[in-house]
């Protein structure tokens, strides 16, 4: 491959040098003045030259081949799944005491549940929401998921406000106590809240107030009593004293290492492949 | 006639440094790339976190970054054109190195996402500093081999050592 671009003087023999590699022990001996005359004579006979172009142009070769296959690996691993699906439409969600919000399809028995911590400033959930959001709506559509949120708020410092994690946790809470039993609705929130043109930068310089919050509630379809919970900052508090509950269970789960996104499954943190939630819900 | 034994003894410490830096940033590049190829949405989720290319650059090098520190990795493992893959070893650590110390500069609270598991830290404080001294080392390393490619158990070896034979 490299032969092509060779410019050096094609010789026939490519045991040339033979001038310059000529004096003592060119045999391969390793005593030192043999060795001498060796390393000045691969610094400089054209056989030698060839030799570093193809063997650089070798070297280009494996450099692009491995990119290649790794990029197509690359974008296989981190290939929307059920792309095109869309939102859900047939969740909905019900909020405990506890601040945890459940996701089911009513009537259904799913196949698998699982718990999933997030944080609203965290860029790798909304990784996490790109790659699996519909795939999530898909299969809480057809029965076979329930999803608990568990939000946590400890990017609250990255905010630009310093508590929009917590606000946005509450304003959750209000989608899913005042609008939950619409189907559809609080997962919408939930998608618009991790989309790239809605969530805040960390260490921006400015994040969603709680009457933007409550907005984009308005825009999913969430009800008046909803929008009214999220601007007044009704839930707050409770959703600051549910995220350090939940921070502490993913500490313990996860041997104080909380990371988001976590995704629990029978208490243990699942491996978040290409293939976990296809492995889940079959 | 120049000392012979001291000529020995020079470029046989040579070879071993040399043989070192190129085992040492092969271990680090394939270790490194192996981490970030095997969880490719965090290594999305680093580069992106360094919030310094513009978010359609961000996709490409973070898909692109780990196998290229694979095959930079292989390259130096068994001493196949070391010095081109010393150089664009050192322009890779050059341009880690650059945007660690702007994350560090902004205050931007990363994980450095060196060794892949990127993303968001957890509280804790971010260890800059170590990862600038560690690849500023590794630069090192790098330059060494740009300076003087040779190294002993090397394909570059055993091919000019070929070539500079009569056949």
């Amino acid at each position: 491959m490299a032969q092509s671009g060779v410019k050096g003087p094609g010789k026939g023999p490519s045991g040339g040098g033979k001038g310059s590699s000529g004096g003592k022990g060119s045999s391969g001996g390793r005593s030192g003045a043999s060795r001498q005359s060796v390393a000045a004579a691969r610094r400089s006979s054209p056989g030698n030259n060839r030799t570093q172009l193809i063997i650089g142009g070798i070297a280009i070769v494996v450099i692009i081949v491995i990119i290649v296959i790794g990029v197509v690996l690359n974008r296989q691993q981190t290939a929307t799944q059920a792309e095109g699906y869309g939102a859900s439409t047939q969740s909905v969600a019900t909020a405990s005491a506890d601040g945890v919000v459940t996701v089911t399809k009513p009537g259904s028995t799913p196949k698998a549940t699982v718990d999933i911590y997030e944080d609203a400033l965290c860029p790798a959930c909304a990784e996490l929401e790109r790659q699996f959001g519909q795939q999530i709506n898909q299969a809480l559509d057809n029965g076979t998921l329930t999803a608990n949120y568990h939000m946590v708020n400890f990017l609250n410092a990255s905010s630009a406000s310093g508590d929009y994690s917590t606000r946005a946790a509450g304003a959750l809470l209000c989608v899913a106590q005042n609008s939950g039993s619409q189907p559809g609705v609080y997962m919408a929130f939930h998608s618009a809240l991790f989309a790239p043109e809605n969530q805040p930068e960390e260490n921006g310089t400015s994040d969603l107030s709680n009457q933007q919050l409550a907005d984009l509630a308005k825009s999913v379809g969430a009800s008046d009593a909803a929008q009214t919970c999220i601007s007044s900052g009704q839930n707050v508090q409770a959703a600051g004293t549910a995220a350090t509950a939940f921070i502490a269970t993913l500490n313990q789960i996860t041997g104080g290492r909380a990371a988001t996104p976590t995704v629990v499954k029978d208490g243990a943190p699942i491996q978040l492949n290409t293939d976990w939630l296809t492995n889940l819900v079959g | 006639m120049a000392n012979t034994r001291t000529v020995s003894r020079r470029e046989r410490i040579r070879d071993v440094i040399g043989l070192l830096a190129r085992l040492i940033l092969a271990a680090v590049f394939l270790i490194s790339g192996a981490l970030k190829a095997l969880d490719a949405r965090e290594t999305l989720v680093a580069v992106r976190a360094y919030q310094l290319l513009p978010e359609s650059l961000v996709g490409t090098v973070a898909a692109v970054l780990p196998y290229l520190e694979l095959a930079l990795g292989l390259l130096l493992l068994v001493g196949l054109a070391t010095r081109l893959t010393a150089v664009l070893s050192a322009l890779l650590l050059a341009a880690v190195i650059a945007g660690v110390i702007s994350a560090a500069a902004r205050g931007l609270s990363i994980d450095c996402g060196c060794f892949g598991g990127g993303g968001q830290v957890e509280a804790g404080p971010t260890a800059y500093t170590e990862e600038i001294l560690r690849d500023g080392g590794l630069l090192i390393l790098a330059v060494y081999l740009v300076i003087r490619p040779d190294t002993p158990l090397s394909v570059d070896r055993q091919a000019h050592r070929r070539t500079s034979h009569p056949a």
